[in-house]
């Protein structure tokens, strides 16, 4: 009888169960907030820098994760490497000028990943497979054609993407501007709203004649041009890069996108949600660290709190 | 599309230097490395899930074996693998009472064991002193395997049998192809999810603590990049990632598989990046030719291009 | 001594009396038909019975004894047996194993021979005698899938078997098995209670029937003492004349004209006209190809072809955006798999097929999407006040409702295709979405149904197209044929077109 139980515990009608979840959230968000607000120096602007500095490279992989996500393509472990690639194009284009290569860089970030979003959309191969094929792909390119050498700029023009305006780092402002962008595609376009018809119910969207295809591919596009920018202002910060760089960023911006609510399972979401995800884990790194708690007990609570946080947002979902 | 991998292996062999013993001995080596882990994933993608935290578990056993089997090394085998049994059974605990979905649990459990690799080791590399059996378990017999790969191939052969011959199989079968009939059919599927996390879990530990043995060392960062690689080989080796099919065997051919590719590409003196790209390639080409929808995105467009000139 | 009997069952949810004062009693060897509308307490009461739900007050007895049945396995125990619509196999077993899923008895090393002569008896009884044990279930069709699950209750020595219409959607033949099936667990002294909207299966197969309205017993009557219209007044407390609207016929200017369509496996050489303003209604079982038809005309089908001009525009198969931008949209028989988005809003629902409409240079316009969502909330009768539920709170039949929605609501009237439109609708809903349909034609729509449903196509159509096995077996006029006519095509047709 145990089992029946426990699912009649969590049986809430839509609407009050909806509520139920919203409480817990700003509950929980609440807890979050006088956690970091009660820490010593947390509002200084040291430490906001480096909140900003924190969330801004990862926070736009985490943008484009989340246009995956939602069409329930569970996640990319490709785009960590599309971030590095990215990166060495814009270093290596520096000659033809700092547009021209931010442009090259952010083409290059797009077909990657479009040839991937259009083999998912067009025959629905599988998602993961084809971002590991990817990642192999990337890896072994990148090797080939840089013998294994670190990138240097060709040329001048990182200066754009350095200091501060009005006293926020120019970093933060680039992935602001990417937040805002993605979240209007996904709320006010139609391509955004078919996005989510695909990952909430790929057999009604293709019935109801949406584009599929498109829908998919135009998800993935976006996911390679946020990993292009986060590369372009990598390779700005250390004014070098290799393969290395953007290792390891798929799981973080899938962290930050589950913590933010988006379903991994597809259909529910929104970039706003990332945003608030990705601050989530940021605010979680720093306040850690201005209490004083070492480097691996950090890794260790910041991961207990992401599952914890995953945990609550998935107990709502669950019919 | 297990053919598919087989007959690329055979084609690669045109190098000529294949057929050594050398290369199978490397092979078999890789095998020993990567293969449980891909069991474990493998097992946990047969029930409709995946299970993001092998990687974790891989590093957080070879951790706890280093440093609790230095005067019994079987003392570290008991601990590091209990550790990955002991991972499995709380995340499927999670899962199945909360009703939560895997990717979720597993990717904060994965965060979580590398959390605590770090907190144990202080994020440094703990050496292991025991170098007999370091030496011992990766020392060639016949020239063909180790004590350390003959390991993992017991393993395989003891999670085959136990697939075939008991009803675990059919229920692990069962809650992936439909977890919701089984339930009702009146399978304990709850068990079943548990059970299969804490043999990933184990299995997963196991393959740490023989990694971390062998090398004489334990490394937080250990094999963090051995979850792309492991599930390419679980779904080569014929696992579909919506549940309901595949096989211990299937897996350790993927496995097999990959691990050819990659021995033989070094055997014929090709340089580490050609085999990514190969291994891309392959993958892609995999990925293609199983996708779902291809063949009737081919005829559609085949019987347009035939309506419209008429 | 009845096998199980209920006495004064009562149940609540919330405010809700869901069952008052039900009793009801279950002989051996008896087949109970339970019918009622949805929402009539049927489901409640099955749940009580089988462990689910405890009732609030009542009593159930089984074998004569007061007892508590705790739990689902319980029930199992007490030789209780369901076998609901959503059947509990598992595809990629095989059918022995699917038999034994579950079975606690089972011991750790199964592949014994004990087993597998307890599945051969159990499946001889219900008439699969010459399957194959080690067949994998994906590859049955549903009927022989329900008998699988009948033969793995009987290995449960199940006494009192539930079947929650088993035959919603069967062929004549998958039917007859179940059929004979049944009337085999009799013979052994089992009972069955027969779950059913089908009236026509009531009275070829129960020996008796209970109706359930409004959560209340009305009656227990034999089969042979009452008849159809009888009955229908019981479940409805009204005599149901007015389910089928009256109209006069008034066809346009020729709207569809479908040439030479193939789909294979199924459909050969299908051809079609149709005006404005007609209802045309392919009758057929499942199998017959007239649910192929639909869907390949709608552009679902990727292998189909074949000439279909629309007001005489020729549209090429295979892509639903052709189809679409031809004005012919498609109303699916699977709500929840294809027809609605449960986790969206019912206003986001009905604009799914819309955005080219509302958006310029891909921007949607909000504000026009949501008039348009009121718009045609209203046309189809759904309640405004709904624009911001989620889909998946609503009924079968607002659902429906929604998916009709969609189709509609483009500047000038098109084709409508409508796959089974009433499946799983209850009676009450179904004389709405009948009244619909009549307004779409009214309007100058072209409607094309497929239905497996006799009475409904009898009731609804101009023009009738009688399908058997992918071919089509005769054309008629309202009024030129009758109800053996069209079911003597369907099943056994004399001569195939």
């Amino acid at each position: 009888m145990s089992e029946l139980s426990l699912g009649a515990r969590f049986r809430l009608s839509g609407a009050r169960a909806r509520h139920l979840v919203l409480g817990v959230r700003i509950v929980a968000g609440g807890a979050i907030a006088a956690f970091a607000l009660s820490t010593p120096g947390f509002i200084s602007p040291l430490s906001i820098n480096a909140l900003l500095n924190a969330i801004s490279l990862i926070g736009c992989v985490a943008v484009g994760m989340t246009f995956i996500t939602l069409t329930g393509n569970i996640m990319s472990l490709c785009l960590g490497a599309t971030v590095s690639a990215s990166a060495l194009i814009f270093l290596a284009s520096l000659s033809f000028g700092v547009f021209a290569a931010s442009l090259i860089a952010i083409l290059f970030g797009v077909v990657i990943t479009a040839v991937q979003g259009f083999l998912v959309g067009s025959i629905r191969a599988n998602p993961i497979l084809v971002s590991i094929a990817g990642l192999s792909l990337l890896i072994g390119g990148a090797a080939l054609i840089t013998g294994g050498q670190r990138i240097y700029p060709s040329g001048e023009g990182l200066q754009m993407f350095k200091g501060r305006v009005a006293g926020v780092p120019v970093e933060a402002l680039y992935f602001f501007a990417t937040v805002l962008i993605g979240q209007l595609v996904l709320s006010g376009t139609r391509v955004g709203r078919e996005m989510t018809m695909v990952g909430s119910n790929p057999r009604a969207a293709t019935a109801a004649g949406i584009g599929t295809t498109s829908a998919i591919t135009y998800a993935y596009v976006i996911a390679g041009a946020c990993s292009a920018v986060s590369g372009i202002l990598l390779a700005a910060r250390y004014g070098s890069g290799d393969m290395e760089l953007g290792a390891g960023y798929d799981y973080t911006a899938i962290a930050a996108v589950l913590v933010g609510g988006t379903s991994i399972q597809g259909g529910s979401g929104s970039v706003l949600r990332t945003l608030v995800g990705v601050t989530v884990i940021a605010i979680i790194e720093v306040v850690l660290l201005l209490r004083g708690f070492s480097q691996q007990l950090q890794y260790l609570i910041t991961g207990i709190i992401v599952l914890l946080v995953i945990m609550l947002h998935t107990i709502g979902e669950r019919r | 599309m297990l053919a598919v991998g087989i007959v690329l292996a055979l084609i690669d062999q045109g190098g000529g230097y294949f057929f050594s013993l050398g290369t199978v001995f490397s092979v078999m080596q890789l095998f020993a490395t990567f293969g449980l882990v891909a069991l474990g994933l493998g097992l946990s993608m047969l029930v409709r899930e995946f299970d993001l935290s092998v990687a974790g578990v891989v590093g957080l056993a070879g951790c706890i074996a280093v440093m609790t089997g230095v005067s019994n090394p079987w003392l570290g085998v008991l601990f590091g693998v209990g550790a990955g049994v002991v991972s499995g059974v709380i995340q499927g605990l999670i899962m199945t009472r909360l009703h939560l979905s895997s990717v979720g649990v597993t990717l904060g459990g994965l965060l979580t064991l590398q959390g605590l690799t770090y907190v144990l080791t202080e994020n440094k590399t703990i050496g292991y002193p025991n170098i007999a059996v370091a030496l011992g378990l990766n020392a060639p017999i016949g020239g063909l395997v180790s004590v350390r790969s003959v390991a993992v191939l017991a393993v395989f052969v003891i999670a085959a049998l136990a697939m075939t011959y008991t009803h675990i199989g059919r229920d692990i079968i069962a809650s992936g192809s439909d977890r919701r009939a089984s339930r009702v059919a009146g399978l304990k599927t709850d068990r079943v999810i548990i059970g299969v996390f804490a043999a990933s879990g184990a299995s997963a530990a196991f393959a740490g603590v023989l990694l971390s043995y062998s090398l004489g060392a334990a490394s937080p960062v250990a094999l963090a990049d051995v979850l792309p690689t492991a599930a390419a080989a679980a779904i080569v080796g014929g696992v579909s990632v919506v549940g309901g099919r595949g096989s211990p065997l299937g897996i350790a051919a993927g496995v097999l598989t990959l691990c050819i590719l990659r021995s033989g590409l070094s055997a014929i003196g090709v340089e580490p990046h050609v085999h990514d790209l190969v291994t891309g390639a392959i993958l892609l080409a995999i990925a293609v030719l199983d996708a779902p929808e291809l063949l009737q995105r081919v005829t559609a467009w085949r019987l347009d291009r035939a309506e419209r000139k008429a | 001594m009845p096998i199980l009997a209920v006495d004064g069952l009562t149940k609540r949810f919330g405010p809700n009396e869901v069952l008052k004062k039900v009793s009801l009693s279950l002989d051996a060897q008896e087949i109970r038909a339970i019918c009622g509308e949805n929402g009539a307490g049927k489901s409640t009461l099955v749940k009580i019975i089988t462990g689910v739900h405890a009732a609030d007050a009542g009593t159930v007895l089984v074998d004569g004894t007061l007892t508590e049945i705790a739990d689902p396995h319980h029930a199992q125990e007490l030789g209780i047996a369901l076998v609901a619509q959503e059947l509990s196999l598992a595809p990629a077993l095989s059918v022995l194993d699917n038999i034994w899923l579950g079975n606690r008895e089972v011991p750790l090393f199964h592949r014994r021979k004990e087993l597998r002569d307890r599945a051969r008896a159990a499946l001889e009884k219900v008439g699969l005698a010459e399957l194959s044990l080690e067949t994998p279930v994906s590859r049955l069709g549903i009927g022989r899938r329900q008998l699988v699950e009948l033969a793995r209750m009987l290995t449960r020595d199940a006494r009192v078997f539930i079947l929650d219409e088993p035959t919603a959607t069967l062929s004549d033949v998958e039917i007859e098995r179940i059929f004979a099936a049944l009337r085999a667990l009799k013979v052994e002294g089992k009972s069955v209670i027969y779950i059913t909207h089908r009236l026509g299966e009531v009275f070829q197969i129960c020996d008796s029937v209970s109706v359930l309205r409004n959560g209340e017993l009305v009656g227990t009557r034999r089969t042979a003492e009452i008849n159809r219209a009888q009955l229908m007044e019981m479940m409805l407390g009204r005599s149901l004349r007015e389910m089928y609207p009256r109209w006069e016929s008034r066809p346009g200017r020729l709207m569809l004209e479908v040439k030479d369509l193939w789909v294979p496996p199924v459909v050969q050489n299908f051809n079609l006209t149709a005006q404005r303003g007609m209802v045309v209604c392919l009758a057929g079982q499942v199998g017959s190809g007239a649910t192929e038809v639909l869907r390949a005309m709608a552009g679902l089908a990727f292998e189909a072809t074949g000439e279909v001009r629309i007001a005489g525009q020729p549209v090429l198969l295979r892509s639903v955006t052709r189809a679409q931008r031809a004005k012919m949209q498609f109303i699916s028989e699977d709500r929840a798999g294809e027809g609605v988005f449960l986790r969206l809003n019912v206003g986001q629902n009905l604009v799914a097929t819309r955005l080219g409409d509302h958006s310029r240079f891909g921007i949607l316009a909000r504000q026009a999407l949501r008039a348009t969502a009121a718009n045609l909330a209203l046309a189809v009768g759904v309640d405004r006040a709904r624009l911001r539920s989620q889909a998946d709170e609503l009924s079968g039949g607002n659902q429906q409702k929604v998916a009709f929605g969609r189709a509609i609501g483009g500047d000038e009237p098109g084709v409508l295709l409508m796959n089974e439109p009433t499946r799983g609708v209850d009676v009450g809903a179904r004389a709405d979405i009948y009244r619909l349909i009549r307004q779409f034609c009214e309007r100058g729509y072209c409607l094309v149904m497929a239905s497996s449903d006799i009475e409904e196509v009898l009731g609804m159509a101009d023009v009738i197209v009688s399908m058997y096995r992918g071919r089509q077996v005769a054309i008629y006029q309202r009024g030129q044929a009758d109800l053996h006519r069209i079911l003597a095509d369907i099943t056994h047709p004399v001569a195939a077109a």
